[in-house]
């Protein structure tokens, strides 16, 4: 009796098991389609993405990501599919599925696929890769690196942390000390430049200014965020500027709750980070999902040249400042010419920005 | 000067908040397995706690019917690990992984089911702090105030209730006639079978009373403090809560303690890296603090740990 009990016991929590694995693997369901466009062009490209633990709903460069595939899908008729990573482990066997069934060209999602990607790429010569923030230092024919210039757009919202936090009249968050923060998700290339960029950014009209930076290891701990974010304002930080996804909507939260002002990432978190308001200034936006849509668009147009590294900069419209939102009216004419002087600069090429500190 | 900047109140308070989601884990941990069921199901738990106490909150709109949900929820899969691990007598370790890959898998779904899209909810307006003194002048009377304040009275009321709950419940362990019944199930449940104290009963109670307890982490991760739900948001915390169990002796206070000391040292190492213009040390051995200082205190301070000596075996009645 106790032991039939057991063995169909054992067989509920195998089946719950199972049946919550494919939950974490499952596609999200696409939404009923919509009634099919007249002259949808059509194409035989498949294209897909695999998300990054991160996974689809960051509103960051994952939901970025699919947002071009999306638009590709729309615009161009591709067929498109995407997979979500739960677990690092997941990489490899979500690429080799995509692989196998026929999509091509595939993205992977973030810096830390970069491994998984040369490791599986040479599987499948006849495949094309694209590895959004991935620097392939000896590209194989079959890989392109969609990288940013996210020191371009992190210097611009450097300029404006820099000459807000001496202008304490504007705001009353805005403290007489001359010191902005930085808030860091795990301490890789793209987050690196997007500090690299806001320290020289905000350098460059502020020159005794002090940034003070905090690695919080984590791109999906609001709390750590939330305490990184804390931490900075009691060290006299007035306006944050966070690039450490999720980690980084913990900051926003405590700026609000401390009356600090914030400087978003990667998307316009204005739009993002719901009931934000005029706690956050601007975002230091990538456009992601450009680079995604034109590799596709690429793909179909019988021109998508790999085996190598593209970089989208300013110039490229690849990263830039989001709108100020409910800043808009009160920011000083000052600032943004500020910031439009520093666009023309680095798009002149008078002022390079550096990518390291 | 440097020492008074990195020392502040206000690092100690990070470090109660940053500790007590971990140490209402290992609270109740703690007490589950003195009656010998070991519960590694303790982060999914929380997660679980977590989904319900934001979809509650947000969909009713009342921030402790949210709480009221994430306990409950919590205890309705605390009695799924209770069912197979005491009555079904199925091997409570892998009882325990199931329930957190369930949990992972039922959240996710869940997240797309209720609201939609995955990710991250609307936010909640989070639990005010208990206390709202005003902060008095200047001089040195008003920075003791300002210490004391910030310390002691600025937390929100699960934080006060989970140093009730350790206090009280260390006491009850040894001080009662619950503690002395307790701990019997989880050394020896032949001899507090054979002298008439209900094994299966009083199992069932413990494992109900960890649910309770990681309910309420889950509660002050989400309704008090982040003010959202993320996928996966407990991130490792319900197996740290284990961790400071065990360096806690499976006593529920040391249990708190050892939480205390980790989020101590997270805290601390966030303030640290705000100074690296002077301390020039890369924020990677800044991270990797907290973990060093576990293995550092483990290895050297605590000494032996001795778990229950009938932990994880399950009991079978006579009769």
């Amino acid at each position: 009796m106790k032991s039939k009990w057991s063995r169909s016991l054992a067989l509920l929590l195998a089946l719950a098991l199972i049946a919550s694995l494919s939950v974490g693997c499952a596609a999200p369901q696409e939404p009923a389609p919509q009634e099919p466009a007249e002259e949808k062009p059509t194409t035989d490209v498949k294209a897909a993405m695999v998300t990054d633990v991160g996974g689809l709903g960051d509103k960051s460069f994952n939901d970025m990501s699919y947002a071009g595939l999306q638009r590709a899908e729309s615009e161009l008729g591709v067929q498109i599919e995407v997979l979500e990573s739960k677990e690092p482990t997941d990489y490899e066997s979500n690429i080799n599925q995509l692989a196998n069934a026929g999509f091509n060209p595939i993205f992977a999602v973030g810096f830390l696929m970069t491994d998984t990607v040369i490791k599986v790429a040479p599987q499948f010569p006849d495949v094309n890769f694209g590895g959004i923030d991935i620097f392939f230092e000896n590209p194989t024919p079959n890989v392109l690196g969609l990288l940013f210039k996210e020191q371009e757009a992190g210097y611009l919202a450097g300029v404006v942390a820099g000459k807000l936090t001496a202008m304490p009249d504007v705001d009353p968050r805005i403290n007489d000390k001359k010191v902005v923060g930085f808030v860091g998700g795990m301490e890789i290339p793209p987050v690196q430049k997007f500090e690299a960029g806001f320290i020289a950014g905000v350098k460059s009209v502020l020159p005794d200014a002090e940034v003070k930076s905090v690695y919080t290891g984590t791109f999906t701990d609001q709390q750590k965020g939330i305490e990184a974010g804390k931490s900075l304002i009691e060290g006299g930080a007035d306006i944050i500027f966070a690039a450490a996804g999720a980690t980084g909507n913990g900051t926003a939260k405590a700026c609000k709750d401390n009356k600090a002002l914030f400087i978003g990432v990667d998307a316009d978190q204005y739009e993002t980070i719901e009931g934000i308001g005029d706690t956050i200034i601007t975002s230091a936006i990538k456009r992601v999902d450009n680079a995604v849509f034109l590799t596709v668009k690429d793909a179909v147009d019988g021109k998508l040249k790999a085996g190598e590294n593209r970089v989208f900069g300013l110039a490229e419209d690849g990263v830039g400042l989001a709108p100020y939102h409910d800043w808009e009216t009160k920011m000083p004419a000052d600032v943004k010419a500020a910031v439009d002087k520093a666009i023309a600069d680095i798009k002149a090429g008078t002022v390079t920005v550096p990518e390291s500190k | 000067m440097l020492l008074s900047d990195i020392i502040t109140p206000e690092l100690f308070a990070s470090a109660v908040r940053l500790a007590t989601p971990i140490a209402l884990a290992a609270v109740g941990a703690s007490i589950c397995e003195r009656s010998g069921v070991v519960n590694i199901a303790m982060e999914g738990l929380m997660l679980i706690a977590a989904f319900s106490g934001t979809a509650v909150a947000l969909l009713s709109g009342s921030t402790w019917l949210g709480v009221l949900a994430a306990v409950v929820a919590s205890m309705a899969f605390a009695s799924l690990h209770a069912w197979a691990s005491i009555n079904l007598r199925a091997d409570q370790v892998i009882s325990g992984t199931a329930i957190n890959i369930l949990a992972l898998g039922t959240t996710g779904y869940l997240m797309e089911t209720v609201f939609g899209h995955p990710g991250t909810t609307d936010p909640v307006r989070t639990i005010r702090p208990v206390f709202d003194f005003p902060s008095g002048g200047s001089g040195a009377l008003a920075t003791v105030w300002t210490w004391v304040d910030t310390v002691l009275f600025s937390y929100t009321p699960i934080v006060y209730f989970g140093m009730f709950a350790a206090v009280f419940l260390t006491w009850a362990l040894y001080r009662t006639r619950w503690g002395l019944r307790l701990r019997s199930l989880g050394e020896h449940p032949r001899a507090a079978d054979t002298v008439g104290i209900d094994v299966y009963r009083g199992r069932w109670s413990a494992v109900l009373a960890s649910g309770f307890m990681a309910g309420l982490a889950g509660a002050n991760l989400t309704l008090e403090q982040v003010g959202s739900f993320t996928e996966g948001m407990t991130n490792g915390r319900g197996f740290i809560a284990l961790a400071a169990m065990i360096f806690g002796r499976w006593v529920p206070g040391g249990g708190y303690l050892a939480a205390l000391l980790f989020g101590f040292a997270d805290a601390l190492q966030l303030k640290l890296q705000i100074f690296s213009d002077v301390i020039d040390i890369p924020p990677q051995f800044f991270l990797m603090l907290p973990y060093v200082l576990t293995v550092v205190v483990l290895a050297g301070v605590v000494g032996r740990a001795v778990a229950p000596a009938a932990v994880g075996k399950p009991y079978k009645a006579k009769g």
